[in-house]
């Protein structure tokens, strides 16, 4: 096949991350991605709804 | 060698130590946030600001907090994201 | 302790955990407390002080870390009161 002649098979999304995180957490990465996951999926889901803009406008902390 | 793989071996089991340290550290974090769902914090900021909001949620990589009801020096701001680069600390009561 | 707290690593961290201790910051703020965790991203270490009647949590964002110097270990009655402060809010007890 076109695959197995060419070229390696693409990386998946995510498939980079999940190695990333394996490397740092070991065989706790399932569990703390899924809880990142949640919250990550609250913060973007309040940020749509809310459209809240920051504050200060310019940081305090450049 | 016998030596190199005895190395290896307690490479790999200092690694697990590290992975295991640094997953429990993550999850108290996490949990931590968690906990300051629809809680009213105190954030100390740089400049010598001091504000308090109801917290909404972090990014995971904890750059930006989204708040709601931002009691700023000059009034409220109903929805804002503070940068955490700005903020000194934050608490709040459990 | 003389360090710089964000390279330290969770190795390191985990050291402080469960123990009291007193963060200052770049701007000179101390701030005591029973270190509950840090963060491995952030390096942002977790404070809880407590009282007979009441609980707060303190975060310092670890890029304001300056020096965190343990004070004093937990004795068993802490260290359990500690382990229970960020766990879900348990269901009520059946317990009258």
């Amino acid at each position: 096949s076109l695959r197995s002649s060419v070229a390696p098979p693409p990386e998946r999304p995510g498939e980079r991350r999940t190695a990333e995180m394996k490397k740092l957490y070991g065989e706790d990465a399932a569990k703390i991605m899924a809880m990142e996951a949640a919250m990550q999926l609250t913060f973007e889901r309040n940020c749509d709804r809310k459209q809240p803009k920051y504050w200060p406008v310019i940081p305090l902390k450049l | 060698s016998i030596s190199s793989s005895a190395a290896s071996e307690s490479d790999s089991e200092q690694l697990q130590k590290e992975q295991h340290a640094r997953s429990v550290l993550r999850e108290g974090f996490l949990r931590c946030l968690l906990s300051m769902t629809n809680k009213k914090v105190q954030f100390q900021m740089y400049e010598n600001v001091k504000v308090e909001a109801t917290f909404g949620a972090s990014d995971i990589d904890v750059l930006n907090f989204q708040v709601s009801d931002l009691h700023t020096p000059i009034g409220v701001q109903k929805e804002a994201l503070i940068r955490c680069q700005d903020v000194i600390s934050f608490t709040f009561d459990i | 302790m003389d360090c710089d707290w964000p390279l330290l690593g969770p190795l390191r961290w985990l050291h402080y955990v469960n123990k009291q201790v007193k963060v200052r910051t770049g701007k000179g703020d101390e701030h005591s407390g029973w270190l509950l965790s840090v963060d491995p991203v952030s390096a942002s270490a977790v404070l809880l002080t407590f009282s007979e009647t009441a609980a707060s949590v303190r975060v310092v964002m670890g890029h304001a870390v300056k020096e965190v110097e343990v004070l004093r270990e937990a004795d068993e009655v802490t260290a359990e009161r500690l382990r229970a402060a960020l766990l879900p809010p348990s269901p009520p007890s059946l317990d009258p």
